[in-house]
């Protein structure tokens, strides 16, 4: 894509944005933000049998890239595994999103990247909290 | 701008002194937001772009641009040391007072904010377009940046504290106080301590514009900074608010509105003092 295409398309995200509002039940709900533009995206991701995002979704507030990124990841991250989301690169990511348009506000183009990544963790960190408390149980 | 009793009328403009000047050769208007994207959405016809990180803000030291790079962004703007420049932006004019006070350390005086920003102007109806406009290059010459005449930094800041002299802290109550560090719904991230500086004023920017973001009169402007918070134009001013942006516009208003002589913007604001180890803090 060109820089008009690619501006075309973080605009389009913006505007008409994907995957947008709260999602009922969800396995993990995680939020982030970024001060400098006073950006808010918080992630609602609900996963499959095998681990692997069956459904994802978004609310946030805040600049225009911000916004928009957090659109296009739901698109990029659905059907991944949580594996998959550990590996997904911030520069692949903003390469995807614009890499001209947004350089100057790269912390809003990478939030909902950034907050889904947090997600992966905080998930893995209940996964090995419930696993220990089993443990206990069992061994007492 | 004469009926609101503004010392400097001059320095703002009506959207329909902006509307009537669309084609004017010696008139550039400059959009400045937060949102970095809001100008390709839309802007004033004829209007160019400057952003704060971009263009205004050195690119590797927090510090901004050079003369040379300066003289670089006025020629690619097709602006002239005599063209008059119009600002106008998101959130209030904050970035375009701040985009103002920038070209004043350049000594661009030639400069003017549109009353109520783009909030009013899309409030009015009035065309936007999607069209980037082209202008010849021109030749623009700059003097060498003046920070010292409205600019202070964090020692400069530290013996007014010690003088005793004036300091407005523009932010919300609730970060002057300490319980927030960022604007109320920001993330609070940015600075290691909360509070304020020993002696600030808590006067915040919001206070100086009516509820259509056009700013008040001079009279309104005076019962709040005179006849309330005792401040006065005789006096040494440092205003300040977290990044300077939100003090641009308060440094604006008692700098062009009330017409103080000696304001100064502490860019560095509470992301530097609130990380400064040792330095004093207020917090209640």
């Amino acid at each position: 894509m060109d820089r008009q295409e690619q501006l075309e398309f973080i605009l389009d995200h913006y505007e008409n944005p994907r995957n947008r509002g709260p999602l009922a039940s969800p396995d993990i709900v995680m939020k982030g933000g970024n001060p400098g533009c006073g950006d808010i995206v918080t992630l609602y991701v609900r996963l499959g049998g095998d681990e692997r995002i069956s459904q994802i979704t978004f609310e946030g507030e805040g600049c225009t890239i911000s916004q928009a990124a957090a659109s296009m990841l739901t698109e990029l991250a659905l059907g991944k595994s949580l594996a998959e989301v550990e590996a997904m690169n911030a520069a692949d990511f903003v390469e995807a999103l614009g890499r001209e348009i947004v350089i100057n506000r790269l912390r809003c183009a990478t939030l909902a990247l950034n907050t889904l990544k947090a997600a992966e963790k905080k998930y893995r960190a209940g996964q090995q909290a419930r696993s220990a408390a089993e443990a206990a149980v069992e061994n007492f | 701008m004469n009926e609101k009793g503004y010392a400097h009328p001059e320095a703002v403009v009506t959207t329909a002194w902006v509307a009537d000047h669309l084609n004017d050769p010696n008139v550039r208007i400059v959009e400045s937001d937060e949102d970095v994207l809001l100008y390709e959405q839309g802007h004033i016809p004829g209007a160019v772009k400057i952003d704060w990180v971009g263009d205004l803000n050195d690119r590797v030291r927090r510090d901004y641009l050079s003369r040379a790079d300066f003289e670089r962004l006025m020629s690619e703007k097709g602006i002239s040391n005599d063209t008059t420049v119009v600002f106008y932006g998101d959130k209030n004019n904050w970035w375009a007072c701040y985009a103002f006070w920038v070209f004043q350390l350049f000594g661009h005086t030639n400069a003017k904010v549109m009353d109520g920003g783009r909030q009013k102007w899309l409030e009015e109806g009035r065309p936007l377009t999607r069209e980037v406009p082209s202008y010849p290059r021109t030749t623009y010459r700059a003097p060498e940046r003046a920070d010292y005449k409205i600019r202070a930094f964090r020692d400069q800041v530290m013996q007014h504290v010690l003088n005793r002299q004036p300091l407005v802290d523009v932010r919300s109550p609730a970060e002057y106080t300490g319980e927030l560090i960022h604007m109320e719904n920001y993330p609070q991230e940015g600075a290691l301590r909360g509070g304020h500086i020993p002696g600030a004023k808590n006067i915040p920017w919001g206070r100086a514009v009516n509820p259509d973001g056009t700013f008040k009169t001079a009279e309104e402007l005076r019962a709040i900074y005179e006849q309330e918070q005792g401040l006065s134009p005789d006096q040494n001013i440092i205003a300040y608010c977290r990044i300077g942006e939100r003090s641009s516009h308060t440094w604006f208003v008692l700098t062009y509105l009330l017409g103080y002589p000696s304001v100064r913007n502490y860019d560095g604001s509470w992301t530097e003092w609130g990380n400064l180890v040792g330095a004093p803090i207020e917090k209640p």
